[in-house]
């Protein structure tokens, strides 16, 4: 099958200049260009440069680079030392301690952020070092900043729904509110997967702090208030109107300036540091972005996505098979292309065949998020790897191997919802 | 045998892109299969801004695009949306026949060509709450998203404001946005009768989507194959008119259902929007010269 | 010349970092906008420009402070003449593929203004002039690869500043 000669070229053409150490978005846009020149009619250069720009000025990004330095700035505040000081009375009962803050803070963040690598580099700049520091094991550390910052993906608001919902035409509105109880299910059950774990390993957890009384429980939580603040803020700025979903990053960049000037480590030193590291690990970010938007240019023009959806499509399987048909694809295909991509790509084949076996389309709009989310801790392009591999310096294959089981909980989470689809269904139809 | 690539950015459902599929169904089957054109539609290829010059530069051999998107570079793309021009499926055929051969004029300066356009539905007024004349515009936040709509907010005393598409039912949701011009289709897709309560029926314009080749792409092909590219073109241009119309229909009924009023143009609204229009026309001419005049004068002959 | 080179990364790092405070400010006049009725037209490409900008323009420096992520796996398990060996391939991959990057950045600058590809939205703004950002960005990212090309072939490179990989 000539599909398959492709397919395969392509792979190790990725793996060999990934394997050699060429820096990761150039990588991706040399499979592109080897892609398009040996396998489709079209020369590369111009279209590469075209789609290049078009992605990378794009409005629906903006939030990215903001949130990346909002993050930046708390890292150099006391906000991540003081939410652990109120939040570690609380939680030295339980199993974890405070691991759960990357499960907790991910899903919090995620109400704000429509992207799973904003909320993996701005709730990771707050955790890790915290948590490293005090001794949590790194490997559950990362691994669960690196599954529960996916969840920027199902929580609403969403830049993936829109997508889909635009492909699909269906409503947002009910997708947005679809994603809420899966979300919570996905976050209770990365929380669940810790709590035994820590049973399991009660010597790799550290100790908890000396036990205190309910009042000095209760005054250590007045060191929250910042953060509720902060947090609320930028929620509250979306709800009552004052920004868009997208615009809200900026509200957030502006109200950890203001924290950070208020508990008076604003300086011109720490501005500058933060400036400039955000505007680095937003050029990290954009150089793998601009890769991958001419990689999915070139699958466009090769048309490979698309004839192995319409491949799935002609298999005649039932509703059920099916679905296990599609989410075996998305997994496969979310290796090697980003989630959006994936979306883009191959809606047009695949939403007639969805819903020519009767499947609810706002139910397979959340079974396709998590499959997005999924793709993005599955090596060898994941995009929360890449983040975590960036602000970490851990070699890829460890992250990927930490986030494993994470990527293992979505995939019994999406079984869950198959067998009870009232758990994506319940919501929205009461609205 | 010639392959081509045709970007659209609308998803496979919408009524153009359909249209779309069987033009290049009807192009595969009179030309014998000499000429494939692959529809890539949802922007996979290229976004809605890049597609003109895909096609100009030859990344897309073919591609669809909205001609008042492109009113910046040059007015005349900016024709069939001018407030109260052409308000009508009648008046907005009329004003294509006019506005065509000074498009294929410009076009082929570009090493371009049209094949067919087709048009949305006609611009109505979604407003959260009722309308009598503009004066209730006044202060109201109002969703600019082109140079048109933004200046029609200057005249009324809107206060205009920015957000994009994919947000729009959400800004309506929040009060981000609380008035916008655009047709029943395009709230009906985006499901704004969730948000929005009234839909003013002013038919201020009906903008085109336009089918744009490469000069040079299509002049490779054979004298047959042209020719049957050019007749399941008419045929497209043809047919897109009527779904257009049955997208209008189909799509007001379906605001209707979700709870939405569909009201007419209240006589005081429609008498400022037509000031508005007057004013927006004469200063369109002074931007457009000659070329404008000669346009509207071919149109209202 | 060491130095010219340097001042050139870190000029354009400064560069990408004022277009960060550009994105910030576009997006807030935007929420200001609505709320205090005003309105500036185009806030939203403007933004769109100035994350390109930002994102393009700190290429080079993000790349000298050893912050652009690649596997090392393999790299880093060799020694001696092996590795220089292949940090030598990534490297001249890095500088064809950088080099293709930057010509048809170029050529994309080029053909805008050949064409008068203008903004369609409220901005207006010709769009070779946001465009000279993306060019300008990566042919100092391609002077960078050639740079660190020639200091790894003279046994000079090395990581400044950024913090090295973890093996484990
Ligand atoms: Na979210
Ligand atoms: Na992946």
């Amino acid at each position: 099958m000539n599909e398959m000669l492709v397919t395969g070229f392509l792979i190790v053409a990725l793996f060999l200049l990934l394997g050699s150490g060429v820096w990761i978005g150039l990588t991706l846009a040399g499979v592109a260009w080897i892609g398009m020149e040996l396998f489709s009619s079209r020369s590369a250069g111009d279209a590469m440069a075209v789609t290049i720009w078009g992605s990378a000025s794009s409005w629906t990004l903006t939030a990215l680079p903001l949130f990346v330095w909002m993050g930046e700035i708390l890292f150099r505040t006391k906000l991540s030392e003081n939410m652990f000081k109120g939040l570690a009375p609380w939680v030295n009962a339980l199993p974890g301690r405070l691991l759960h803050t990357n499960i907790l803070g991910s899903t919090i963040f995620a109400a704000v952020s429509g992207s799973s690598a904003a909320t993996c580099a701005t709730i990771g700049k707050m955790t890790i070092p915290e948590l490293t520091e005090r001794g949590y094991p790194p490997e559950r550390v990362i691994g669960s900043l690196g599954g529960a910052s996916t969840l920027g993906l199902l929580i609403p608001p969403s830049i993936v729904m829109i997508v889909y919902g635009v492909a699909a035409e269906v409503s947002i509105a009910k997708l947005f509110v679809a994603g809420v109880i899966p979300g919570l299910l996905l976050a209770g059950l990365f929380s669940g997967y810790l709590m035994v774990w820590a049973l399991m390993n009660p010597d790799k957890i550290p100790e908890a702090d000396a036990g205190m009384s309910f009042g000095e429980k209760l005054r250590a939580s007045s060191e929250l208030i910042p953060v509720i603040l902060l947090i609320g803020g930028v929620i509250g700025s979306i709800y009552v109107g004052v920004a868009t979903a997208t615009e809200a990053a900026a509200i957030g960049v502006v109200g950890a300036l203001l924290l950070s000037a208020y508990q008076r480590s604003l300086s011109w030193q720490s501005f500058r540091d933060a400036l400039l590291g955000a505007t680095r690990l937003y050029c990290m970010m954009a150089l793998i972005l601009a890769g991958a938007a001419f990689l999915t240019l070139s699958m466009g023009y090769i048309g490979l996505p698309r004839h192995l959806a319409e491949w799935v499509g002609s298999l005649g399987l039932s509703p059920g098979l099916l679905l296990v048909a599609l989410a075996l694809f998305y997994i496969v295909l979310g290796c090697f292309l980003d989630g959006i991509s994936m979306i883009v790509l191959t809606m047009g084949v695949i939403i007639p065949t969805v819903q020519a076996a009767g499947i609810d389309l706002i139910w397979f709009g959340i079974f396709i998020v998590i499959v997005v989310e999924m793709a993005q801790i599955t090596p060898p392009v994941g995009f929360n790897l890449f983040v975590l591999q960036g602000m970490t310096r851990r070699e890829i294959n460890w992250i990927a191997r930490v986030c494993m089981p994470y990527f293992l909980l979505m995939v019994l989470a999406v079984t869950l919802l198959y067998w009870f689809p009232q758990i994506v269904m319940w919501l929205p139809g009461n609205m | 045998q010639a392959k081509w690539d045709l970007a659209t950015a609308y998803p496979a459902s919408n009524f153009h892109t359909v249209n779309i599929n069987q033009f290049v169904a009807d192009v595969d089957k009179a030309s014998g299969g000499k000429l494939k054109i692959t529809v890539h539609p949802n922007a996979a290829l290229f976004k809605a801004p890049e597609i003109k010059r895909a096609v100009q530069g030859g990344q897309a051999q073919a591609g669809e695009i909205l001609l008042v998107n492109y009113q910046n570079e040059w007015q005349l793309f900016g024709a069939d949306g001018l407030p109260f021009v052409a308000d009508s499926y009648d008046e907005a055929a009329k004003l294509w026949k006019a506005q065509r051969p000074l498009l294929e004029k410009k076009l082929a300066e570009q090493g371009m060509m049209v094949l067919f356009a087709v048009p949305w539905p006609p611009q109505g007024v979604y407003s959260k709450k009722p309308l009598n004349s503009a004066a209730d515009l006044k202060g109201i936040k109002w969703r600019a998203y082109s140079p048109a709509t933004a200046r029609i907010a200057e005249l009324v005393g809107a206060q205009p404001v920015t957000v994009q598409a994919a947000e729009v039912s959400q800004a309506f949701a929040t009060g981000v946005t609380e008035s916008m011009m655009s047709s029943g289709s395009t709230g009906a897709d985006a499901k704004l009768y969730e948000h929005v309560k009234y839909w003013y029926d002013t038919q201020a314009w009906l903008p085109k989507n336009a089918l744009l080749v490469n000069k040079k792409a299509f002049d490779a092909l054979d004298k047959p194959t042209q020719d049957a590219v050019l007749k399941a073109a008419a045929d497209a241009e043809t047919r897109g008119w009527d779904a257009s119309k049955k997208a209008n229909t189909e799509s007001l009924d379906k605001l209707k259902a979700g709870g939405m009023q569909i009201l007419p143009a209240p006589a005081a609204l429609k008498a400022d929007m037509k000031k508005v229009g007057d004013t927006m026309l004469k200063e369109w001419l002074d931007k457009a010269g000659p070329e404008g005049q000669a346009l509207v004068d071919a149109f209202r002959k | 010349m060491r130095r010219a080179l340097d001042a050139l990364y870190d000029g354009c790092a400064w560069l990408a970092a004022v277009f960060m405070i550009g994105v910030l400010v576009m997006v807030l006049l935007s929420v200001l906008g609505r709320q205090f009725n005003f309105h500036v037209p185009g806030t939203d490409a403007y933004a769109g420009y100035s994350m390109a900008a930002a994102g393009f323009l700190a290429l080079a420096h993000t790349l000298k402070r050893n912050e652009h992520i690649r596997v090392t796996l393999v790299l880093g398990k060799l020694t001696g003449g092996a590795r220089r060996g292949m940090e030598l391939w990534s490297l001249s991959a890095a500088v064809l593929l950088s080099g293709l990057f930057a010509w048809f950045s170029l050529r994309l600058v080029m053909q805008s203004h050949e064409f008068n590809d203008i903004s369609t939205g409220n901005d207006a703004t010709p769009l070779w002039i946001p465009q000279l950002g993306m060019a300008l960005g990566t042919l100092v990212l391609l002077i960078a690869f050639v740079d660190e090309w020639v200091l790894e072939l003279r046994g000079q490179r090395q990581h400044i500043g950024g913090p090295e990989t973890r093996h484990e």
